[in-house]
């Protein structure tokens, strides 16, 4: 059992502790997976759905917007896939790019370095249970500085290079990162323009 | 005999000098008018601070003063180190440098005055559009002279993105200017209705395919290498990228009038060319960071390199997200929305300013043979850049995909479920979050005018023999 | 010769280079842009569209003068909430004397494509002058010095002769008439009488 931090905050406040532990135990892949990965990405669907269902979303203008239980099921099961797909994603393209920067080739590794950089996001998404745009705006654009801060400073640590090769690489899963976020931008509004979720007039 | 031995890098300074001056200017102009979006009476009743005037100024301060200035300034100093020798006709080129100034000047002024051909990113009237052709053709002639007397036989990469970004300007700009004048601040379009749609996004879409993409990528194949100290990663790739960039660039621009009214054939054929875009785009993208990826010591001591290598991770963002929002229907929600404002800043500020400041930082150390007065600054600059840029975007993002659904969501029974209004009103906290953004990137681009003001002055410009 | 030799050849003669690049870029302009320009019945005007009036061709310069259409579109999608919001949509024809086209790409404000006979002549004057008076969230700006302008009638005569050589369909005795109509005109009104004419033209 590999367990990188014991709560948030102290992840917060030892954030290198965890990442030397990963470089340390190189933990298998499946095992960050199902301990880690899935625990992480159940938490901002499961949220959404909650804050969805009680709240409805609310998008600034007057009337929140309700939308069908069943619908919001496949909206926060789809969610939920997507940031399975989206954090395994992250992985495997840092993976992908470690031959080049000489970083650590361990998937489990890399998987591991994720799971730790995502937890501000999934603490963030405490936010979702009341689904304000703007609020959650609010609480992710701090989530995710602190996210980027632990990327920059963990990434040399867990996969084991020199901070200026591990700047690089940060900065190449930072692009990575931002063209993930559009595409899931995108791909959710094609779908409310292909009839599902919230019913838009087109 | 003896003068011309010597780069003329004189005119490097003076437009890298002017760059930063119309960024500053440009940006403060950005600034203020996302101010006016959260209080709209700071205009205080005057046409020259009106939201539509002043927007104006923003955009041709930064494309045409800034980005134009960077690029000629960057041309100059490169054309003649990738050919080995001084520069064509160096007089025209201080002409065409200093004309450059007076023109964008004194259209920046008439924009305020209320001079406005009402076509986006081509607003100057006739005159300035003549002026702006004769310096362009200037250019071109300085810039392919100095090619034509080159002592290294093959062109070099940059100086094809270069040359197509002052083909292909000329040939746009010239077509989308033709107008009838009634008075000097007047004129009519040649093209009405529909057929001028067409003809503004061929030139719109284009103006930031082949000078803010284009044009900067020139930059980058020059700069880049320079900074790292080893050649592009691939020539090979270099060259697929260049002609497969410049050939369907062109075709993308109806991707800007998605169910407008002009034929389907056109739009339609408007996104499947935005869509193969990407892969040109993406594949200069990767040459640029394998080329870094083998010089990572140079990060250390050089951080005009960190700059290149966050404006290329924002480059690979806007030239994903282009496509995507070129999709019918990801634009059936995108388009009109705030979504079009952060993706046109996630490429403006995230590539063309980002690439831009690391290019200075190289430059002008370099040009006035010092060393840069505060790499401390310049790495605080880099984080106010990053988060500025990164707060821009979120915030636009959130902005309009909000605009975006709540324009077209209708409730149960087939009526609207939100007026306009509302929805206007429930914007105030994104455009808030956008004049922080904006402060923020802003303050970033003082300090490194300081920063290298400091650095430049009191020196001469050093003299270097071509080789 | 492959593609890369050809590129050699290319990138070893400037003239070339210049004229491989003009030739390649302009390839799409001349399929997709040229066919456009040249085919007439895109901007052929429908029905019961007819030239401005003296009075809206100077309201409709001032609507260019001020910007309006960075905020404002005059475009309605032919889209169900779009229609249903706006009015009927927009087609080609009824921009066939619009030089520029004024369709927009961004609406901080809404599309005003159908704003005509929406709002009272003096409800539009108040809005123009001060927004926040009958609106008061609005973020527009407000234009006073539109009230204490006249309109400039010699100018919009020449503007007239000017587009008849265009091909818009304006009379000498419209020509001339367009001093008795303009006088006494406030911008404001220009303005006013191009909103109250955008409608849809059955």
């Amino acid at each position: 059992m590999t367990r990188f931090y014991r709560t948030p905050l102290g992840l917060l406040l030892h954030p290198k502790t965890a990442f030397a532990r990963v470089a340390e135990s190189e933990p298998a892949p499946l095992h960050v997976f199902f301990l880690h990965i899935v625990r992480l990405a159940l938490m901002p669907p499961t949220l959404a759905f909650v804050g969805a269902w009680n709240f409805g979303w609310r998008l600034g203008a007057a009337e929140p917007l309700y939308i069908e239980t069943s619908q919001l099921v496949l909206v926060s099961v789809g969610y939920f896939i997507a940031l399975l797909v989206g954090l395994t994603g992250t992985a495997a393209a840092a993976r992908w790019m470690a031959p080049t920067y000489g970083a650590s080739k361990a998937f489990g590794s890399h998987l591991a370095l994720v799971a730790i950089v995502a937890v501000p996001l999934a603490v963030g998404s405490i936010a979702h249970l009341f689904p304000h745009v703007f609020l959650n705006l609010l609480v992710f654009i701090p989530a995710l500085l602190w996210s980027l801060y632990l990327l920059y400073t963990g990434l040399p640590v867990a996969l084991g290079v020199s901070p200026e090769r591990g700047m690089l690489m940060a900065s190449s899963l930072v692009a990575f990162l931002l063209v993930a976020a559009v595409t899931l931008l995108g791909v959710t509004v094609a779908l409310w323009a292909a009839g599902i979720g919230p019913a838009i007039g087109v | 005999m003896a003068a011309a031995s010597y780069y003329e890098d004189g005119i490097a300074r003076f437009l890298t000098a002017c760059a930063i001056v119309w960024a500053l200017l440009g940006m403060a102009a950005g600034v203020y008018i996302a101010a006016e979006l959260v209080w709209p009476t700071i205009d205080f009743g005057q046409p020259a601070l009106s939201y539509g005037r002043l927007r104006n100024l923003h955009t041709n301060g930064v494309i045409f003063g800034f980005g134009v200035s960077a690029l000629m300034g960057t041309a100059f100093y490169s054309v003649q180190r990738t050919c080995h020798v001084p520069l064509f006709a160096p007089k025209l080129a201080w002409f065409c440098a200093v004309g450059w100034q007076i023109g964008m000047l004194a259209g920046g002024i008439s924009l305020l005055a209320g001079w406005n051909a009402g076509k986006e990113y081509a607003e100057l009237e006739w005159p300035f559009d003549i002026a702006i052709a004769l310096l362009w053709v200037c250019f071109g002639v300085v810039f392919f002279g100095t090619i034509a007397k080159r002592r290294i036989r093959p062109i070099y990469v940059s100086n094809w993105f270069y040359g197509g970004l002052i083909i292909v300007i000329a040939m746009l700009h010239i077509v989308n200017s033709l107008a009838l004048p009634v008075t000097l601040s007047k004129s009519y379009s040649l093209f009405a209705g529909a057929q001028d749609a067409i003809v503004q996004w061929w030139y719109g879409h284009n103006a930031v395919g082949f000078l803010l993409t284009g044009g900067f990528l020139g930059m980058l194949y020059y700069f880049l290498p320079k900074h790292a100290d080893r050649p592009i990663w691939s020539y090979r790739l270099s060259i697929v990228a260049f002609w497969a960039f410049t050939y369907s660039y062109i075709w993308a621009g109806p991707h800007h009038l998605h169910y407008n009214a002009i034929p389907e054939w056109v739009q339609s054929l408007g996104m499947v060319m935005s869509l193969v875009l990407l892969a040109p785009s993406w594949a200069t993208m990767i040459n640029g960071v394998m080329t870094v990826a083998g010089a990572w010591e140079k990060l250390k001591t050089d951080p005009a390199l960190k700059f290149i290598v966050l404006a290329l991770a924002f480059y690979g963002l806007a030239t994903f997200e282009g496509p995507m929002m070129s999709i019918r229907s990801v634009n059936v929600v995108s388009h009109f929305t705030d979504w079009t404002v952060g993706h046109v800043h996630s490429g403006a500020l995230g590539w063309n300013a980002l690439i831009t400041f690391g290019t200075f930082y190289f430059l002008v150390p370099r040009l006035v043979g010092g060393s840069l007065h505060s790499v401390r600054l310049a790495n605080v600059h880099f984080w106010l850049a990053l988060a500025g840029t990164m707060l821009y975007v979120l915030a636009m993002w959130g902005a309009g995909v909000s605009q975006g659904l709540l324009w077209l969501a209708m409730d149960d029974l087939g009526e609207l479920s939100f007026s306009f209004r509302d929805i206007m009103a429930s914007m105030a906290p994104y455009y808030a979050l956008r004049l922080v953004a904006g402060v923020v990137f802003l303050s970033g681009a003082v300090l490194m005018a300081w920063n290298l003001y400091l650095t430049a002055k009191g020196r001469p410009t050093v003299k270097v023999s071509p080789p | 010769m492959n593609a890369v030799e050809l590129h050699r050849k290319l990138e070893n003669n400037a003239g070339l280079l210049i004229f491989g690049i003009l030739f390649v870029s302009a390839i799409g302009g001349l399929v997709q842009v040229l066919p456009s320009v040249f085919q007439d019945a895109l901007v052929a005007p429908s029905e019961n569209v007819e030239p401005y009036s003296a009075l809206q061709l100077a309201g409709r310069d001032i609507y260019i003068r001020e910007s309006c259409g960075n905020c404002h579109s005059q475009q309605v999608r032919p889209l169900l909430a779009e229609v249903q919001r706006y009015g009927p949509y927009s087609r080609a024809g009824e921009s066939a004397y619009d030089r520029p086209f004024l369709w927009g790409s961004k609406r901080t404000g809404p599309d005003l494509h159908r704003v005509g006979g929406k709002f009272s002549d003096a409800w539009q004057r108040l809005h123009l002058i001060d927004p926040r008076t009958v609106v008061p969230d609005s973020i527009m700006p407000g234009y006073p010095w539109l009230a204490e302008t006249p309109v400039d009638a010699p100018d919009v005569q020449r503007k007239m002769r000017v587009l008849r050589r265009l091909g818009h369909p304006y009379t000498d005795e419209q020509i001339a008439a367009a001093a008795a109509t303009l006088a006494e005109q406030m911008e404001v009104d220009a303005v006013v009488a191009y909103l109250q004419a955008l409608r849809a033209k059955p």
